[in-house]
């Protein structure tokens, strides 16, 4: 949505201090826990958005960091001795070196098949946690060991102390996210997530920047890791490496509004109230309700509103509020998917997108000139640019 | 020694019988439709559930299951494909991908719902028959749903090569424009392709059912077998999903054999990121949209 920036700084001020007091007036704890689980979610679909949203690589395989950031911070601290605030990063660190081997394996296919051969290596790494009985403890897992009140080996009293250290992960992941969506890298991952091809024709060097992007996404997926394992206390392959860690990850996004900055955020709040709220309805009893629900509201987005909850929003709001041309001002919102985003995506002068790009290659200082002057050409050359993405690319303002 | 080893190729051959029924699908449909059914596994499921009603509640054998389980399944794919699947058709890949997985995450869990997650079996007069040749040791259900397997296939194959619905199927899964061009109804195309896809996983199911159980996640086993066997093969080919399919069934049961009970898929996997790793070309050639 367009609010204009004095606006949009008041929201952001109001909503950080209506989260930061949350704790304060909401004392269930079972609220606690579900509010927990809003912003637990929200940055593992953040996180997943990165790269699934921004550059369209659909990976079902994110629980592999999950995993990875969860077992080495558990098995730093059981068997070393060492704080999981030092292993949340550690993991963070392991996860980005293992997306290097894992994502020169996957980015090889396209596709649907990206999306397996990311299930197959989850299912690997899970494979291979479950056959590690001396350092992993096998199939049977183990526990954390409770000390209490020890902050500075993320253990605490009371659920809100893990309420404000999520929230703080929450905000970490959505100040990157903001970041890199304004950055030139953040419009070369739409051009890449729009059409490949096209993107590397105009010199962005795709294999780089997706395995840049998968690097971050790994790191702060592994963070939530740790932090599960430490707000549970405990930690087995079957957990760690869940499928439904994979399949929430992408869901989220997707519900909200895949590509854009608040959407996992708000799909989260969706999906997580309505399990609530079944739960309270009817109980745990019957088995696979919320996944039910959970497909159905997905196969509904995904037919009626492909630009998710934050894309519905834009338009209601456009619709009803203030009539306003669609352009979104040099940022990338759930517009840009979908056949809706494909028709409405502005049309400007080639020229225009040759010059922007040109100041977008200028940020980027490793860039070679030579390689810029021939993009430029290239671009200018062209008029009919045929990749929203890289319209994107070209509304970037100066 | 020598023993041993064939007895775990054959039993991975019999099993690969059933990973091609449900590999032929998917590579069918990807040929064709130019998507990729995550929930094919699903439709496994749902033919055996088929089978073990019709086997307790009328007593019909499961492998004679197979002339309801087929045509149902065949409809359904029909009626998934007009309605589900035909909208989402465009150079899109994300609503593609994630409709067939909110399908097979639909069905699951509505079948984890309806049915519980118990295990449910169906014992026949052949369920624990086997043929010993030699030192040998060959079930006879498997055998009959790994002969069922092979004919469907060998049908399947006929019926692509020599009819004219088969001929304008090969021909849209080669170049769907020119298909197109030449006067091919693509709806009508698609709606048969995905139906004879799922008509052959849910054969797979009843054939499955005299030994094996059914429960809402047996789906899942299939589907992941699938998916390395067609990536394994060439995309989209029939033929070559039906030699990897069976290559992956010796593969499991050679890792099964040789390396530890729980260690079949972990060499599935192996050969899947070893492929990825070293013969990409053959693979990532034709884009996967």
């Amino acid at each position: 949505m367009q609010t204009s920036g004095k606006l949009k700084w008041l929201w952001l001020v109001i909503g950080a201090a209506a989260m930061l007091v949350l704790p304060q007036f909401v004392t269930s704890s079972f609220a606690i826990d579900i509010f927990i689980r809003i912003l637990l979610f929200s940055f593992i679909g953040v996180a997943w958005n990165l790269m699934g949203g921004y550059a369209k690589q659909l990976s079902l395989g994110h629980a592999a960091y999950f995993g990875l950031g969860a077992y080495t911070s558990t098995i730093m601290q059981v068997n070393y001795g060492i704080s999981p605030w030092i292993g949340m990063i550690a993991g963070g660190v392991v996860a980005m070196l293992a997306s290097l081997p894992i994502g020169w394996l996957c980015f090889r296919l396209r596709g649907p098949y990206f999306t397996i051969a990311t299930i197959a290596t989850a299912q690997v790494l899970m494979l291979i946690f479950l056959k590690f009985r001396d350092f992993a403890w096998g199939a049977e897992g183990t526990t954390i060991p409770n000390l209490g009140s020890a902050p500075l080996m993320m253990q605490f009293e009371d659920k809100s102390s893990y309420y404000y250290v999520v929230l703080g992960l929450l905000v970490v992941g959505l100040w990157i996210t903001h970041e890199i969506e304004k950055s030139w890298i953040g419009y070369y991952l739409v051009a890449i997530g729009e059409d490949e091809d096209a993107a590397e024709a105009v010199g962005v060097n795709a294999p780089k920047v997706k395995r840049d992007i998968y690097m971050i996404s790994a790191f702060l997926t592994a963070l939530a890791g740790t932090f599960y394992t430490q707000y549970i206390y405990f930690i087995d392959p079957a957990t760690a490496f869940s499928f439904s860690v994979s399949i929430e990850a992408a869901l989220v996004s997707i519900v909200g509004g895949i590509g854009t900055l608040w959407g996992p955020v708000i799909g989260t709040v969706l999906l997580e109230t309505t399990s609530a709220l079944l739960q309270s309805w009817l109980g745990s009893s019957v088995g696979g309700i919320q996944l039910t629900v959970y497909s159905l509201i997905l196969m509904a987005v995904i037919l009626w509103r492909p630009t998710g909850l934050i894309g519905f929003a834009t338009d209601v709001y456009h619709r009803y509020v203030r009539r306003k041309p669609r352009a979104p001002e040099g940022r990338c919102d759930g517009g840009s998917i979908g056949r809706q985003g494909s028709q409405q995506a502005v049309r400007r002068p080639a020229r225009g997108a040759g010059r922007q790009l040109h100041r977008a290659g200028e940020r980027d200082g490793r860039a070679d000139r030579a390689k810029r002057r021939r993009q430029d050409h290239e671009l200018s050359f062209d008029h009919g640019i045929s990749s929203p993405g890289l319209r994107i690319c070209a509304r970037l303002r100066p | 020694m020598w023993e041993t080893l064939a007895q775990a190729v054959i039993n991975g051959l019999l099993i690969g019988g059933i990973y091609a029924l449900v590999s032929i699908g998917v590579t069918l449909i990807f040929g064709v439709v130019k998507i990729v059914n995550f929930a094919q596994g699903e439709f496994v499921m749902i033919g055996m559930y088929i089978s073990f009603f019709l086997a307790t509640q009328f007593g019909i054998d499961p492998l004679v299951s197979l002339v309801v389980s087929m045509p149902v399944l065949f409809l359904a794919g029909v009626l998934i494909q007009h309605f589900l699947i035909r909208r989402v058709l465009g150079p899109n890949d994300m609503p593609q991908i994630f409709l067939t997985f909110a399908l097979s995450l639909l069905l699951l869990n509505l079948s984890l719902m309806l049915f519980s997650a118990n295990y449910r079996t169906v014992h026949t007069f052949y369920s624990d028959e086997a043929w010993h040749i030699g030192g040998l040791y060959i079930p006879v259900a498997k055998l009959i749903a790994f002969a069922v397997a092979m004919a469907l296939s060998g049908l399947l194959w006929v019926f692509l090569h020599t009819t004219d619905l088969g001929r304008a199927m090969r021909a849209a899964s080669q170049n769907r424009d020119v298909a197109m061009l030449m006067g091919i109804n693509p709806n009508r195309v698609f709606a048969v392709a995905f139906g004879t896809a799922l008509a052959l996983a849910g054969a797979a199911g009843s054939l499955l059912m005299p030994f094996y159980s059914a429960y809402p996640f047996v789906g899942q086993v299939f589907v992941l077998m699938a998916f390395v066997a067609v990536v394994m093969g060439t995309l989209g080919n029939v033929m070559g999903a039906l030699v990897a399919s069976l290559m992956m069934g010796v593969a499991e049961s050679l890792g099964i054999q040789f390396v530890g009970a729980d260690s079949g898929l972990i060499v599935v996997f192996a050969l899947l990121l070893l492929t990825l790793a070293f013969r990409p070309s053959g693979l990532g050639a034709r884009r996967g949209r």
